[in-house]
């Protein structure tokens, strides 16, 4: 029965996201003029409690049938919108979003022009809602199980808390051994323990969990599927016949295992910046300038020595490769603050009798106890100065250096080269040691991540999370999850939340049992259909088939997915898609075009 | 004061970034309004939708000249959805889906790519210009790109002109 | 001068005071010149005395700030807006002001007569004859307009100075030898600007653009090669010549070798020059600010019995010479700690006979800094392109 269309339009400020480049008050009112719409209102945040209050009242209070939010992607609060409007009966197909913030607000700055584009994306967005139709919301049930891709600290906890819940966890490691980066650390910052006795129990407790399957060098080869119901292909990695270095896609060898999971996690991982890049500090040029992950091993191995002596001037060097829009590293790598800290101090317990100096921009000590840690450093007599270092050298007539063509000996000391820019003088620092303190980048190889699971990545080459507040661990892929210094850098605590917080995400849908499916099927219209078959031939999914008894065709709508490939094919007209209809699109264009 | 940087600037290249400004910021407002074309866009929910949502979270700046429909896969759009606003005088229409091989529903893309190419051979028929109707495959991770098609396609139609079915429909 | 409106051009706002710039800055270690302190003057103060800043004669414009600058700013770009600044205020020191004239009059910063610019080619010794044909040639192309695939840029300094005419020379025998026949624009060649927009003259600079760029494009070449790292710079970046491929000698002697039509004899005895053990010191506008690095090793190692040693700042680490940035015409302060001093020391460090060199600015600069610190008797200044033919490059035989 054709219902009489009592739209209900709310525009949102999203605080000024919107605001700011929209006069959102202007399109409310031009909403109200439009045809169908019973009220137009806008409001600061229309997803918050109150806004969706708003939504429930009126639609108690004007009989709305219809529902449009001009607010951001419905990609965000699609679902939102939809629950509060179910809530007071009104079917969540018949709430239609317009998206005027990730398609205008923020991407236009000419606030008039920005303004009319709002007006239309609404005015489409009701032309749409007034044509909606009330659809079942349909389930289907998922696969237990989750495939965590990465062996690192991250991704074990992933595999820990998802086994204990008692469903499987399938860890996927390139590597031949568990732990990942922080295995090649020596102790932590700022409790001083010992790596090796956090990870060790916890890569026992990995490899021991009847509920955990780990794959050594290993790979995710292949992945079909959506969310609750995923297959993922793991082959080898890294097998004879592919060479070294080259592209890490056909790096992977034969398939090891076809898994059937509900939810997939990527816990990638970060690269250490390469000081090879930064050629002015002399790294691979000198023995006696290393990187800071370099340092963790010779602390590990408790040899500072630089050939058989002890250094008497150590420097520390920071935001190597991060902060550096050159380098294509915009970002703070958050961590070597804290580690160059850490390193200071560990040096001046080995060699008390050094001088140890950190050249610093800026000083960022914000984790637990990280500023006490630094006052700590301080105090024990390390010495900060706040010079960017713009360049490593030796000089020949430098004590210790032969003359001459002679081979010059490794202990050589290095000047460094800078400007002192609380002193407003440049300086020459002689230093036996020089630690770069190299940041984090996105992995080389993200990109076949990225091309795997179609996931988009930030402007600084990590992977991008749905929302950088409310949804941290979720990606634009529902299903897909991020643990770890994959998304951003991080230090150790926080990478060991953001796994915890994935596979409680990744477990949703598991322990509920099913996920919501794309309820809008292809629908035949028996009384045109010629029986032609086309539809047969072009569905993809086998959802379509002519009628034995009828001739006429027929869709499935379990199998049906909804691309509405068979609408488009159809050449009597005869299939429609459900909520997006021909109709209903040439309804927008009417809107859009004027 | 005079700025010499800027007087040298215009005929250099030491700026590349400066080069691709869009042509729109660059540009000093002209007494003269100038033709803002109409585009109306159909992107696939997959992936370009998700694209231009991209540029948005990234904040990427693009002409406010396209207007999005979106559709669940490119592979469902009907001719009809690109003549109607072709006839109504939109000056471009754009059609966005997954690269080759990403599509969502295994072979949309394929479809739509088959679908435009004769569609266009329809419009040049019908005396319609075809190379108003841009098909471009963008994914999910590709919002400079997104942003960059419709900079490039505002361009393009702003150089070609008012679309003439505005005009003879009106008479 | 009020300092807003400069501060938002040049985009100084993502400025973070690390202080990179000047710990890089090779002058900033002997006179007061401090680019991050003017940034910051920029950014904090309304306005500046552009007038109690005479240190900014001081930048050598090698970059090395804007190569290394961690946020895209280009503090030396700071500096040349400022020199403007004076420049329009007509407080330009002396022999700048020479300079500037000499090229707004006869194309030149030495002020020599236009007509004498192609003097270089009429050499003095025994290749009279040859250079001169070679010349005759070259200038009958242009002037034809008749198809010309190569065009050669000789350069102010090139065609005038008796130091660095030979290179000139020696790099037209070269390419001749190498069965390429490039043209040049003879007596209509004028300054290609580069340094005049590094001193402030923005106005001029555009003119030159303009005139230049117009009798470029006339010619219809395919390639541009030039003999100085300034001129190349400055048609590859600021010129705007599309279609048109701008390479430096270098690139282009390298390619040659590479493609097997440059070879060189086996070393003889008679000839000294292929005995020698060379250093190579890294230009500042072909190295650091086009990162050409490999291509002038790549020459030297092609000579057959040379020796290639490096000095230890080398490629992007290389110390400017102090002759960029209009510094040929004006002394700048700090006269005594000269870094051309300080650079011929660290070459002879190394043990090298000769320190090779492929732009004309720093032959002249190492070279008068070799005589100074009386070490002309151990080290002896060359540009590539004069090792190139001393050595003998010889045309590949075609069978």
């Amino acid at each position: 029965m054709e219902q009489e269309p009592r739209i209900g339009v709310y525009v949102c400020h999203c605080g000024v996201n919107i605001a700011a480049a929209v006069d959102v008050e202007h399109v409310a009112r031009a909403a109200a003029e439009l045809p169908g719409v019973v009220v137009a209102r806008d409001n600061t945040y229309m997803c918050s409690d109150p806004g969706q209050a708003l939504i429930k009242q009126d639609i108690r209070e004007h009989g709305l049938n219809r529902v449009v939010v001009a607010s951001c992607s419905p990609r965000m609060h699609e679902r939102t919108f939809r629950a509060a409007a179910q809530q007071e009966g009104v079917n969540p197909y018949q709430v239609e979003m317009a998206n005027i913030r990730e398609q205008c607000s923020w991407v236009h700055r000419d606030k008039s022009r920005a303004t009319e584009k709002a007006g239309l994306l609404i005015a489409s967005a009701v032309a749409k809602a007034a044509r909606l139709e009330p659809l079942e919301q349909r389930e289907v049930d998922v696969t237990p199980g989750v495939v965590i891709i990465g062996g690192g600290i991250a991704g074990m906890t992933v595999a820990l808390d998802v086994a204990d819940t008692g469903l499987p966890a399938y860890l996927v490691e390139r590597e031949e051994s568990l732990g990942g980066r922080v295995a090649e650390l020596n102790r932590t910052f700022p409790s001083l323990q010992p790596v090796s006795d956090l990870l060790q129990p916890l890569i026992a407790r990995v490899q021991d969990h009847p509920n955990v399957t780990v794959f050594l060098t290993s790979c995710v080869s292949q992945v079909d599927g959506y969310i609750g119901n995923f297959e993922v292909e793991i082959s080898g990695y890294g097998e004879t016949g592919t060479p070294a270095g080259g592209d890490p896609a056909s790096k992977s060898g034969t398939p090891r295992a076809g898994l059937s999971v509900g939810s997939i996690i990527v816990a990638t991982g970060y690269d250490v910046f390469d000081p090879q890049r930064t050629p002015e500090l002399g790294y691979r040029d000198y023995p006696n300038v290393i990187t800071s992950l370099e340092m963790e091993e010779r602390l590990i191995q408790g040899d500072l020595t630089v050939d058989g002596r002890r250094p008497e001037r150590v420097a520390f060097v920071k935001c190597v490769g991060s902060r550096d829009a050159r380098l294509g590293n915009p970002h703070c790598s958050r961590v070597c603050c804290m580690y160059t800290a850490k390193q200071a101090r560990l040096v001046r317990e080995m060699l008390p009798e050094a001088e140890v100096t950190v050249f610093y921009i800026d000083v960022r000590a914000f984790s637990k106890g990280g500023e006490e840690f630094y006052d700590e450093t301080r105090s024990q007599g390390v010495r900060y100065r706040r010079a960017n270092v713009s360049e490593i050298y030796r000089k020949r007539s430098a004590p210790g250096v032969d003359a001459g063509l002679a081979p010059r000996a490794g202990a050589a000391p290095v000047l460094l080269v800078a400007e002192d820019t609380l002193l407003g003088q440049p300086i020459e620092f002689e230093a036996d040691l020089v630690v770069l303190a190299v940041g984090m980048e996105p992995r080389k190889n993200a990109g076949v991540i990225q091309k795997l699971l179609k996931l988009p990545r930030s402007a600084d080459g990590f992977f991008l999370e749905a929302h950088p507040k409310l949804r941290p661990v979720d990606t634009a892929m529902d299903g897909i999850f991020l643990a770890g210094c994959c998304q951003g850098p991080k230090d150790i605590p926080d990478t060991v939340a953001q796994a915890k917080a994935a596979a409680s995400s990744a477990l949703i849908p598991l322990i509920r049992g099913s996920v919501p499916v794309e309820s809008a099927s292809a629908v035949v219209n028996g009384e045109l259909c010629a029986g032609c078959a086309m539809c047969a031939d072009v569905c993809p999914y086998d959802a379509a088939a002519l009628d034995d008894l009828w001739g006429t065709s027929r869709i499935n709508p379990v199998l049906c997915k909804g691309c509405g490939a068979c609408a488009v094919t159809c050449p009597s007209s005869a299939i429609h898609l459900q909520h997006f209809t021909a109709e209903q699109v040439l309804a927008q264009v009417d809107a859009l075009v004027e | 004061m005079s700025d010499p940087a800027c007087e040298a600037k215009p005929a250099c290249e030491a700026k590349p970034a400066c080069e691709a400004k869009p042509a729109y910021e660059a540009k000093p407002a002209s007494p003269e309004p100038r033709f803002e074309p109409k585009i109306v866009a159909f992107l696939c929910n997959w992936c370009t939708y998700t694209g231009a949502d991209l540029a948005g979270t990234s904040r990427i700046q693009y002409p406010p000249n396209v207007r999005i429909i979106r559709l669940m896969c490119s592979g469902s759009v009907d001719p009809t959805y690109v003549l109607k606003p072709l006839l109504d005088g939109a000056d471009g229409v754009l059609i966005g889906g997954c690269h080759p091989g990403d599509c969502h529903y295994q072979s949309g893309n394929y479809k739509a790519r088959r679908r435009t190419i004769a569609l266009k051979e329809i419009l040049r028929g019908a005396g319609i210009d075809e190379t108003r109707v841009w098909l471009r495959w963008i994914s999910a991770s590709e919002g400079q790109r997104f942003a960059d098609t419709v900079t490039e396609m505002t361009e393009f139609l702003r150089e070609k002109g008012p679309n003439p079915m505005r005009t003879e429909w009106a008479v | 001068m009020k300092t807003q409106k400069l501060t938002e051009q040049l985009e100084l706002f993502g400025c973070i005071q690390c202080g990179k710039c000047t710990g890089g800055c090779p002058v900033a270690r002997k006179t007061t010149l401090n680019i991050r302190t003017l940034i910051y003057h920029m950014l904090v103060d309304p306005s500046m005395d552009v007038d109690a800043h005479q240190e900014l004669w001081d930048c050598t414009a090698c970059f090395t700030c804007v190569e290394r600058c961690p946020k895209d700013v280009e503090p030396a770009e700071l500096i040349i807006s400022l020199r403007g600044e004076l420049v329009e205020g007509g407080r330009v020191p002396e022999t700048l002001g020479t300079a500037l004239m000499g090229i707004f009059r006869q194309g030149n910063p030495s002020g020599m007569a236009r007509q004498d610019r192609e003097l270089w080619a009429a050499g003095m010794e025994e290749s009279l004859e040859r250079a001169k044909g070679l010349a005759t040639r070259a200038r009958d192309a242009s002037s034809a307009q008749e198809e010309c695939e190569l065009l050669y840029f000789v350069g102010c300094i090139p065609s005038y100075d008796p130091r660095i005419q030979p290179v000139a020379r020696a790099l037209l025998r070269t390419f001749e030898g190498a069965g390429l026949h490039p043209g040049t624009l003879g007596t209509r060649e004028s300054c290609c600007g580069s340094e005049v927009r590094r001193m402030g003259e923005a106005g001029l600079f555009g003119m030159l653009v303009e005139e230049n760029g117009e009798l470029l494009r006339s010619v219809g070449a395919r390639q541009l090669v030039t003999t100085s790292p300034h001129c190349f710079n400055t048609f590859r970046k600021e010129y705007g010549l599309d279609g048109m491929e701008v390479l430096h000698y270098t690139q282009l002697v390298a390619r040659l070798i590479d493609e097997g039509k440059l070879t060189f004899p086996e070393p003889s005895e008679a000839r000294q020059e292929e005995h020698r053990t060379v250093t190579y010191h890294d230009p500042c506008f072909l190295g650091k600010q086009n990162q050409i690095y490999d291509e002038p090793r790549a020459i030297l190692e092609a000579i057959p019995g040379l020796k290639l040693v490096e000095m230890d700042r080398r490629r992007e680490r290389s110390l400017c010479c102090e002759g960029g940035g209009g510094r040929m015409w004006v002394e700048g302060t700090n006269l005594q700690e000269r870094l051309a001093f300080q650079r011929v020391q660290e070459a002879a460090e190394t043990g090298a006979d000769t320190l090779a060199v492929a732009c004309p600015f720093c032959l002249l600069t190492l070279e008068d800094a070799v005589k100074v610190q009386g070490l002309d008797e151990q080290l002896r200044v060359m540009d590539i392109m004069e090792l190139v033919d001393a050595c003998g490059a010889m045309p590949h035989v075609e069978r």
